[in-house]
């Protein structure tokens, strides 16, 4: 069953949390190649460590494991 | 309120602005927000459906949204702010002023809660206690939780406002658009999706904050001796030791207020008797879930102060003006000037800014404001609930059909979320109605959880004993408040001083033992009448109290089944993180 969305439906929450975080590595981790990569760096504290890269990849990573794991299959429908 | 009071002092400059990087994180969160409420629709057809998510929430999901419900931005920044101001004292809000609490709901309170399939609080106050007890709690609830859900919008706004500069009527109305329509079209089941995935948003966007600013102190322990250092005292990392009297901490209060007004009162009626809270475990699929879910609750709610106090407390370590590598003092809202420009109350916001740059400032940004449409959609949510069920249903149209009142569910959600729009700009126009609704609200919670314990504790406890015990413990704790809080300057202090049982208590203080005395009260007087009225009988009590209700089993086999046992475990490791922070 699709967990807590109810009946009927086939997306599960941990699916919806698993698409979120993935689309904000998406947007993130090339951003923050970029500030590596090209010189953009901003000015903030600590910025040598690359927070926007590091923090992207591990959206990405989170978010891709929620997403294939929780992915809307056929078997999955409910039907009470 | 004093994050408000020194938002409207300051809502004049912004702090910072989004790059269009920022802009796309916020939309995306806006875009799946209200594709979620579209999405679940289809499914809230029924009032179990609109009003409690259908009873088909696992434990995770049910514990996660008990916990985001609470976790709004205002608290988010408030708390923080409190951190730089009173050091790790704070985190008793969020541990002995929680956990015990949401523990006792989960293992002792839930199992009565869950099996007399009440609908809300004042339901089951209807069924223990009668009518009067319940129309008592549905009104105040009703009336407080939908001007509290006006003061968190103003209060949003108003952050947007001296962040980014955004205008305050957009914040408002973008904002309470958006949760008006997911909470409308998906009722509990959408607010309960979104809470979950606003929680995992905070922490996405908030944990940075800490891991790079524990990096730059050099670690904790480091980071204690530069607070040392900056403040001349070591008071500000101790939990415990300084709360032998009200002179040695930062806060002006003791173990007492702490232990037995924050954390036996307060905590208790907050987590166990506020319908915001309890109706997410209530929308369990089964016994054991919802009781599991309050516990999977205090796990997390036990590591918030990692994005909420460690933050104020690095800011009093590490906190520099980049070009003059000073140490920046936040001030109080009333002393902010051109030589202190920031007040306590922005330290999430100024730590943001210094470690996230165009992207994460986004995502920071999102998390605040998933904070405060988390706790938004939890007050319009809940007032729906009991508008429909308790007061409506009750007393107005008993006899509808059900799709009736899943109508009705709907449109006491926009009507509430246009009375919350109304307060709004009440607080707009007249900012001191903020600190009266603050208070109006704290009226009713230490009595109700008086109320509520007895009712399912104490089988002689009548219907008369519980009315009047609550009437008797809010109007104590009115007149309580009145007496403290007008009059001259040394009437207040006298009064502060009788109310707290010491000439050296702060005004912290003074919310602790108004609770505290309140409940006393509450508690006294339900037993006084009800040993003068008559009982009833113990039939009409089964699945209502303990002693007259046979607990279903749960379903556990095994140990690590068992909500007990996971509860023990959160109650060690509650213990232990008190030692280390002693």
């Amino acid at each position: 069953m699709a967990e807590g969305t109810g009946r009927g439906e086939l997306l599960s929450i941990w699916f919806f949390v698993g698409v979120m975080t993935l689309a904000y590595g998406i947007v993130l981790l090339p951003y923050g190649a970029w500030e590596w990569f090209g010189g953009h760096e901003p000015g903030t504290v600590l910025h040598e460590l690359h927070p926007t890269f590091w923090w992207g990849l591990l959206l990405l990573i989170f978010g891709s494991f929620y997403t294939i794991r929780y992915r809307p299959r056929p078997g999955d429908k409910d039907v009470a | 309120m004093q994050l408000l009071a020194a938002m409207l002092f300051l809502q004049n400059r912004q702090l910072t602005h989004l790059s269009p990087v920022d802009i796309i994180i916020l939309l995306l969160y806006f875009a799946v927000v209200v594709f979620i409420g579209f999405y679940v629709k289809g499914s809230t057809n029924t009032s179990e459906e609109f009003f409690l998510a259908g009873r088909q929430m696992t434990a995770w999901i049910a514990g996660l949204s008990f916990v985001s419900a609470n976790l709004g931005s205002l608290e988010l920044m408030g708390w923080a702010g409190s951190a730089y101001q009173y050091g790790i004292l704070a985190t008793h809000w969020y541990w002995i002023g929680a956990i015990p609490a949401m523990l006792f709901l989960g293992i002792v309170m839930m199992p009565f809660y869950y099996i007399s399939k009440t609908h809300s609080v004042p339901g089951y106050l209807q069924l223990r206690f009668g009518e009067g007890a319940r129309g008592l709690a549905a009104v105040s609830f009703g009336f407080m939780t939908i001007l509290m859900s006006g003061v968190n919008m103003y209060a949003m706004a108003l952050v947007m406002k001296v962040i980014l500069g955004w205008d305050i009527n957009f914040s408002i109305w973008v904002g309470a658009a958006t949760v008006a329509l997911y909470v409308m079209l998906g009722g509990l089941r959408s607010a309960i999706i979104n809470e979950v995935l606003q929680f995992v948003l905070i922490w996405a966007g908030a944990a940075l904050i800490p891991i790079l600013g524990l990096i730059e102190a050099g670690g904790w322990t480091n980071l204690k001796a530069q607070i040392a250092v900056n403040v001349g005292n070591t008071n500000y990392t101790h939990m415990w030791s300084t709360l032998g009297h009200f002179k040695d901490n930062p806060m002006g209060i003791n173990w007492v207020g702490i232990v037995f007004g924050l954390g036996a009162i307060i905590s208790f009626g907050y987590w166990t008797t506020d319908f915001l809270v309890v109706q997410r475990v209530l929308s369990a699929h089964n016994l054991r879930a919802a009781k599991m879910a309050p516990v999977l609750g205090a796990a997390f709610k036990m590591a918030v102060p990692l994005i909420v106090i460690v933050p104020g407390l690095l800011a009093l370590g590490v906190l520099r003006d980049p070009h003059t590598h000073q140490l920046i003092h936040l001030v109080g809202e009333n002393q902010v000037d051109a030589a202190h420009p920031y007040s306590y109350n922005e330290v999430l916001p100024l730590m943001l800014i210094r470690y996230c740059g165009p992207g994460l400032l986004g995502l920071g940004i999102t998390a605040l404001v998933a904070g405060f449409m988390s706790g938004m959609a939890g007050n319009v949510s809940a007032f729906s609930t009991v508008w429909t069920y308790d007061l409506y249903g009750a007393y107005m149209n008993k006899r509808a059909p059900d799709k009736h009142y899943v109508l009705m569910g709907r449109w006491s959600t926009i009507v509430g979320m246009l009375i919350s729009i109304g307060t709004a700009y009440l607080v707009m126009n007249a900012a001191s109605i903020m600190d009266y609704v603050q208070a109006l609200f704290s009226f009713f919670i230490a009595p109700l959880f008086g109320t509520v314990i007895l009712g399912m504790l104490w089988k002689r406890a009548t219907n008369w004993g519980g009315f009047l015990g609550l009437l008797a413990g809010t109007v104590s704790s009115i007149s309580m408040w009145i007496y403290t809080n007008f009059g001259t300057a040394a009437h207040k202090a006298d009064a502060l001083a009788h109310i707290a049982l010491s000439r050296d208590a702060q005004p912290m203080a003074n919310d602790m033992f108004r609770a505290l005395w309140s409940w006393l009260i509450c508690v006294a007087v339900t037993i006084a009448v009800s040993y003068m009225t008559t009982p009833r009988p113990e039939s009409e009590l089964n699945g209502l109290v303990y002693g007259a209700t046979v607990i279903p089993d749960d379903g556990a086999t095994r140990i690590w089944q068992k909500p007990i046992f996971w509860a023990c475990i959160v109650a060690v490791v509650f213990v232990v993180l008190n030692i280390i922070f002693w």
